[in-house]
């Protein structure tokens, strides 16, 4: 795939139809032709001044995947009264046909009470009939009325619980926000980054005989990386809250954090150790009565080993790949769901269960 | 193993997590061959490597030669390298070539199969495959029956000890009806149809799939999609290339044999078929069939009149020049054998009724195009003054499913101007450009589909028959004549196919 970037001159505050034309223009071949738009959603993105350059990096890379109209907000309400619009298309050329095939992009520079309205400029400029994903990278805040605003036009909203320094609060607050019926579908990319994860962990119970182990567990341990907490919570609320696990009390010290569940066959003590210096998942084991299962990620490589051990008698073991946790590539798991996540929305209860202990 | 409880893994039940198949062993026969490392362990390891496969799995290849499960690791590796060069990690590799095993044996001898029964029960223990079992028959067809025999005879048509079995039997399913029955029969003294898994790697693309998404997920286009509103269809299934180092398969099997009998089949049945109640095996398969059953028979009095075949020779394509047919390696000097077919058939049922399909498929071909044409009928009367609607054509919507797969309509428009001149325009959709996601190979999806349990992509007994049905007058009435027409290659087939639809006031479109 060959890519180019397309950027319109000027800039300043621009009508929807001044945008419209320019984009149009932008789609204008050297030779004349007109380039495809091909859009299977729309994106808005809100963020600011300092994530803005990553942000547009992953959005750009998103439009190989998902081409789609982002409008970007780079916006700050407490900055002067200013707008300024910026386009550009991201174009290429697939295949041997040669045709050119663009997806647009509308960066808009909201500062002052400009910055409080940006559903008034994200409404006008989206694509009809196609689905809206709202996308906060950064710090959100679900009770102000800009987000209730924003998020009345989105069918989706992605977040990332671990994104602010207060990753707990943040769940907190998620679980809130998720109790209104009227909320969107929200998406978290600390819950996306636990799908292979997850997808192991119920592999090493895929044979019938295992699992009939689920119902033994006794003891898990999660070991993961400071700012790898949620993804921790989550996952121990996912296992609960799927294997009928009810909580009965928690204890923590400065790296360790237990919790201690009922279950069908008796106590579950659980362990979540801040202590790998890197990677924000590092290791998962769950033990039974007689065995143990494991899945931990290699350190240098993106591989991950899966093993399952009676004593220690080795019964199975395999390595594969644990994918990729490039900011391009959640989201853009993200943007390929559509609706509520129940087994997400359970996991985040169970998770907030814990915090609320 | 009786007391233990089965339970259901709780933890797979989750819509976004991928479904993973049950523990499973696949036993390849002709384990040697190139199919074997060119495109079955590549797309078993791509799955593994993927998380698609289950923790207990394994691979056992089967054949004559002599080699140790090392010496089949590495062959195996060599062929995995050239298809993925750069990325194949050697951790997961290794912890894949684990689970691959081989046994050298005589796959007409018995005891080749008491070893191969042992072998698997203790894989059972070791690996925990739970006594299921895909038997992979990838050998030369014409050991399919004794194989089938053989394992039916050793008792392992059966899963062990509640597990499952099942057979996978890679094209061609014979080599005209009789011998197709005849094979559907001895398969079936031991293998339930449920079992059998008949392979087309055609229908594993997700392109192929397309035809199907696109005629039944949108509501637009089927009210069109018969005989009121579609003059008639053209499928084209060319190739650019020539037979290449497969000419002796090739002068035994032709392109009616290679090409018509399944792809272009599979292409009509998607084109052509009623929407299934669901998109399950049976629903889906029982439909196909009801257009195969539909095909009216070809006269074998008149098959001129349906049926054109050719034979490439000497022309250019791309700016080289190439070989003729006769030319090529292993290939008779006097071959009759055709390297390209057009066909005129009807399918007489409700929807199709009097609407020719044309199918042509061929080697040596300008291009390497598969494609549907649904050709309307022209507007019925136009209102616009006679002289400026001559460059207005009928509307035609094309199902591209390579090289470039995407849709395009033409449709008439008006020229900006005076007047009221109206020409055709193409509006071009390429699918690629919505979906830029890799589709993954027709082989990993069709693996996974099999040890997944689902039938759906694969063909059943009678849609096999029903396809030779259709061609077996014409088969029959090539083999008693020598006179083959010629097209040089780099050109779209010889003028007798031109004539084929001349005859009917139409003409072949360009790809």
């Amino acid at each position: 795939m060959i890519g180019e970037s397309r950027e319109a001159p000027g800039g300043g505050a621009m009508s929807v139809a001044q945008v419209e034309r320019e984009l149009g223009k932008l789609r204008t071949n050297e030779d004349g032709t007109l380039a495809l738009r091909s859009s299977v959603l729309n994106l808005i993105v809100v963020t600011d001044e300092e994530s803005a350059p990553e942000v547009t990096d992953s959005v750009s890379k998103l439009a190989g995947r998902y081409p789609a109209r982002a409008i970007v907000f780079i916006a700050d309400p407490d900055g002067e009264r200013n707008v300024e619009v910026g386009l550009s298309a991201f174009c290429n050329i697939r295949g041997g046909g040669g045709a050119q095939v663009c997806a647009e992009q509308v960066t808009i520079h909201a500062e002052g009470p400009p910055a409080t309205h940006l559903e008034s400029f994200a409404g006008p400029l989206l694509i009809p009939d196609l689905p809206v994903f709202l996308w906060y990278p950064g710090e959100f805040s679900p009770r102000s009325p800009e987000f209730a605003a924003m998020a009345e036009l989105a069918d989706r909203v992605i977040l990332d619980s671990a994104a602010a320094g207060n990753g707990e609060g943040c769940l907190r607050e998620i679980a809130a926000l998720l109790e209104d019926p009227a909320t969107p579908a929200i998406g978290d990319l600390q819950w996306v980054g636990l799908s292979p994860w997850r997808s192991l962990l119920a592999d090493t119970f895929g044979s019938p005989e295992r699992a009939g182990e689920l119902e033994k567990i006794e003891r898990v341990e999660v070991l993961y990386a400071p700012g790898g907490e949620n993804r921790a919570l989550l996952l121990t609320g996912w296992l609960a809250s799927t294997l009928g696990w009810k909580a009965e009390g928690a204890s923590r010290d400065e790296e360790t954090r237990r919790i201690e569940y009922s279950g069908p066959s008796g106590t579950i003590d659980v362990e979540l150790s801040a202590g790998s210096p890197d990677a924000r998942l590092r290791r998962i084991r769950l033990y039974s009565e007689g065995q143990s299962f494991q899945v931990s990620r290699h350190r240098e490589l993106s591989d991950v080993r899966t093993t399952v051990m009676r004593g220690d008698e080795l019964l199975a073991e395999r390595t594969v790949h644990l994918g990729s946790f490039d900011l391009g590539v959640l989201v853009g798991e993200e943007l390929g769901y559509r609706g509520h996540d129940e087994a997400y929305e359970r996991a985040l209860a169970a998770a907030v269960e814990i915090l609320d202990l | 193993m009786a007391d233990t409880q089965v339970l259901q893994n709780v933890l797979r039940d989750d819509q976004r997590l991928p479904r993973v198949p049950e523990p499973g062993v696949m036993v390849i026969f002709g384990a040697s061959g190139d199919l074997t490392s060119r495109k079955l362990v590549p797309a078993l390891y791509d799955l593994a490597a993927q998380r698609r496969l289950p923790l207990e799995f394994a691979v056992v290849g089967v054949s004559r030669t002599e080699m140790s499960h090392d010496e089949f690791r590495a062959r195996l590796r060599k062929g995995l390298e050239e298809q993925r060069s750069g990325e194949v990690s050697d951790d997961v590799w290794e912890s894949f070539a684990g689970g691959i095993f081989y046994m050298p044996g005589d796959s007409k001898k018995a005891e080749t199969y008491d070893e191969l029964k042992d072998f698997l029960k203790r894989l059972d223990g070791e690996r925990g495959t739970q006594g299921n079992r895909a038997f992979y028959l990838s050998s030369s067809p014409s050991l399919f029956p004794a194989i089938v025999e053989r394992l039916g005879e050793a008792g392992m048509n059966e899963g062990e000890e509640g597990g499952w079995s099942r057979l996978v039997v890679e094209k061609p399913f014979g080599r005209d009806l009789g011998s197709a029955r005849e094979l559907n029969s001895e398969i079936r003294r031991y293998f339930e149809e449920a079992q059998i898994y008949r392979i087309d790697h055609y229908l594993g693309k997700e392109t192929v799939q397309n035809i199907l998404a696109l005629r039944f997920a949108n509501g637009i286009f089927e009210p069109l999609w018969n005989q009121h509103y579609v003059d008639h269809v053209q499928i084209t299934v060319a190739e650019d290339i020539g037979v290449g180092t497969r000419g002796a398969f090739y002068e035994e099997a032709g392109a009616l044999r290679d090409i018509v009998q399944n792809h272009v089949m599979q292409v009509l049945c998607l084109t052509a078929m009623e929407p299934p109640v669901a998109f399950d095996a049976e629903s889906v398969r029982e439909e196909k069939v009801k257009v195969l059953k539909a095909v009216r028979a070809i006269p074998e009095d008149d098959v001129e009149g349906y049926a054109v075949r050719g034979q490439y020779e000497r022309g250019w394509v791309w700016g080289e020049e190439v070989e003729g047919y006769r030319e090529e390696g292993d290939v008779d000097p006097e071959s009759t054998t055709e390297t390209f077919v057009a066909l005129k058939v009807f399918v007489d049922n409700w929807r199709w009724a009097g609407v020719p399909f044309y199918i042509r498929a061929g080697k040596r071909l300008p291009k390497k195009a598969t494609e549907v044409a649904i050709q309307f009928h022209s507007s019925p009367h136009t209102p616009f003054a006679h002289d400026d609607t001559q460059g207005l054509e009928p509307n035609v919507l094309v199902v591209r499913v390579q090289p470039e797969e995407g849709l395009s309509l033409k449709i008439g428009a008006k020229v900006p101007g005076s007047g009221f001149e109206v020409s055709s325009v193409n509006m071009d959709l390429l699918y690629g450009t919505a979906f830029l996601e890799e589709a993954p190979d027709a082989y990993q999806r069709l693996l996974l589909d099999l040890f997944l349990g689902d039938p759906t992509l694969f063909i059943r007994a009678d849609e096999a028959e029903g396809a030779w049905r259709i061609l077996d007058p014409v088969m029959h009435h090539w083999s008693e004549s020598r006179d083959v027409p010629f097209y040089a290659a780099g050109t779209w087939g010889p003028k007798e196919a031109d004539a084929l639809l001349e005859r009917d006031g139409r003409v072949w479109r360009r790809p």
